[in-house]
């Protein structure tokens, strides 16, 4: 255990050296309006991450995924539990649910629709949405909710918009594809991802080691 | 100024946050901290990253603790109402099992809840993990095989006369058991009670502490009692599966107890 803290702590020492030296390739940025601008964009960050740096980007979404494939596949050998009867929660939940959900699931696509535009983007916009998704977990019951949404569905949706996203990327990286369509486009599937991603998560824990 | 006003607020509600005993309300400090420290974003002009730490440290953070709290945050009691025991005094609890049981969830962290149930409903409910755990003057009947606590109180099994007809008792327990056949099982006590005084049945079986309850309110009078020959004891019950967590807790808790003399003096207060 000690000889392995201490290779641990040796590998990280070197990483820290090895960047602090300058061996890592540092791409030299434009004046920030200019990037800006460049990538059809107002807000300085989307122009920076799903322009200039989009590799962040797509590699950050890549991981995201392979963590969901991670936790289908570690999840699965696991048996399913019984359904255990729902909590009661008050009324009171129950018509805030109803009542803020709707706004929730709007300001999510809002943010992301104009995450070019002013702060915002596709990742928390997907964090929002998943949120409302929770609230109403909270409200009805992790499994009355994943009836309602089938896990193929689900799956399509993820997949199909990371390969989605994975075209766009392609586009902009090999065809010179930019523009503010290209940063809602992008982040509107980064929010289909992310919130289908973070449900996918809950209802897998849920399922698998006992309803909550 | 504001940057700096923001961290201090995070740091205080970060050390809240930990220094709760309820968790709920640590849940409420953690989301507490988000919410300040996305405020120091936007005052260090990052409105994007404060989002993201609103969004998901204040929003998903917090219902997936919530969320988990649901049913982790609780210590469920099905109990049937036993007078010095576990009875309910107006619009709280009261009794010998409801303090032990106070300092329990105490320890667990954990709020208490009680189900009053049917004595029939416990083994149900603990199966099913509805319940964590059993009290209220809780005899295990022989066909239950529930993971019990201790011996808590030292009873016996008696047969009380009061005219002719069948034995009645309240199904479930251990009074059922010692029914002769013919006896009669009800679903508490008082539906026993009315029997009894409706005549429907001319006696019943019953532990010493329900019969003492019952002769002190006057619902049946001084009569005579047989015996039967058990030693028996109230126990506490927990769910199967749940021996390495809450029976440990409630062992040790009941050793520190009995240890400092609190068990005893909260025995002559309740038992006397």
């Amino acid at each position: 255990m000690k000889w392995a803290a201490w290779l641990v702590a040796m590998i990280l020492g070197g990483l820290l050296a090895w960047t602090s030296w300058g061996l890592f390739p540092r791409p030299a940025l434009p004046p920030w309006q200019e990037a800006t601008a460049y990538w059809g964009a107002r807000n300085a960050v989307a122009a920076i991450v799903l322009g200039a740096r989009l590799y962040d980007t797509l590699f950050e979404v890549l991981v995201f995924a392979m963590a969901m494939v991670g936790v289908r596949l570690a999840l699965r050998p696991l048996p399913k539990r019984r359904a255990r009867p729902p909590v009661i929660e008050s009324p009171l939940l129950e018509r805030a649910a109803d009542v803020l959900v709707p706004a929730i699931g709007v300001f999510g696509v809002y943010l992301a629709a104009s995450g070019h535009l002013a702060p915002g983007g596709g990742f928390p916009a997907g964090a929002i949405v998943g949120t409302g998704l929770l609230l109403v977990a909270l409200a009805r019951g992790i499994r009355a909710l994943a009836q309602e949404f089938p896990q193929p569905i689900l799956s399509q949706l993820e997949y199909g918009s990371l390969a989605a996203l994975l075209i766009l990327g392609g586009g902009s990286l090999a065809l010179g594809w930019r523009g503010g369509w290209l940063l809602t486009l992008a982040n509107m599937l980064i929010l289909i991802k992310v919130s289908t991603g973070a449900w996918t998560v809950l209802e897998h824990f849920a399922a698998h080691r006992g309803e909550v | 100024m504001i940057t700096l006003v923001l961290s201090l607020l995070a740091f205080g509600l970060a050390t809240f946050a930990l220094r709760q005993r309820r968790l709920l309300w640590g849940v409420v400090g953690v989301g507490a901290h988000s919410l300040a420290l996305a405020g120091v974003y936007l005052s260090l002009a990052a409105p994007d990253v404060a989002l993201a730490e609103a969004a998901i440290g204040f929003g998903l953070v917090t219902f997936v603790l919530l969320l988990a709290l649901r049913r982790a945050g609780r210590l469920v009691v099905a109990a049937t109402p036993t007078y010095p025991l576990l009875y309910q005094q107006g619009e709280r609890v009261a009794g010998l099992e409801w303090e032990i049981l106070k300092r329990l969830a105490q320890r667990l962290h954990r709020d208490l809840e009680i189900l009053w149930v049917p004595r029939q409903e416990i083994p149900r409910l603990l199966e099913a993990e509805e319940a964590d755990l059993a009290a209220g003057g809780f005899l295990p009947a022989q066909s239950e095989a529930l993971p019990l606590s201790r011996a808590l109180v030292p009873t016996r099994l008696v047969e009380v006369r009061l005219g002719p007809g069948p034995l009645g008792a309240v199904a479930g327990g251990r009074a059922a058991d010692f029914l002769p056949p013919g006896g009669r099982r009800f679903e508490d006590d008082e539906a026993l009670l009315s029997a009894l005084a409706r005549g429907s049945v001319g006696g019943a079986v019953v532990d010493l502490l329900r019969l003492r309850d019952w002769h002190f309110k006057g619902k049946i009078p001084e009569v005579q009692l047989s015996y039967f020959p058990d030693q028996l004891s109230f126990h506490f019950a927990v769910a199967p599966g749940e021996e390495e967590t809450i029976l440990a807790a409630l062992e040790e808790l009941l050793d520190e107890l009995e240890r400092t003399g609190e068990l005893e003096e909260l025995m002559r207060r309740y038992l006397r």
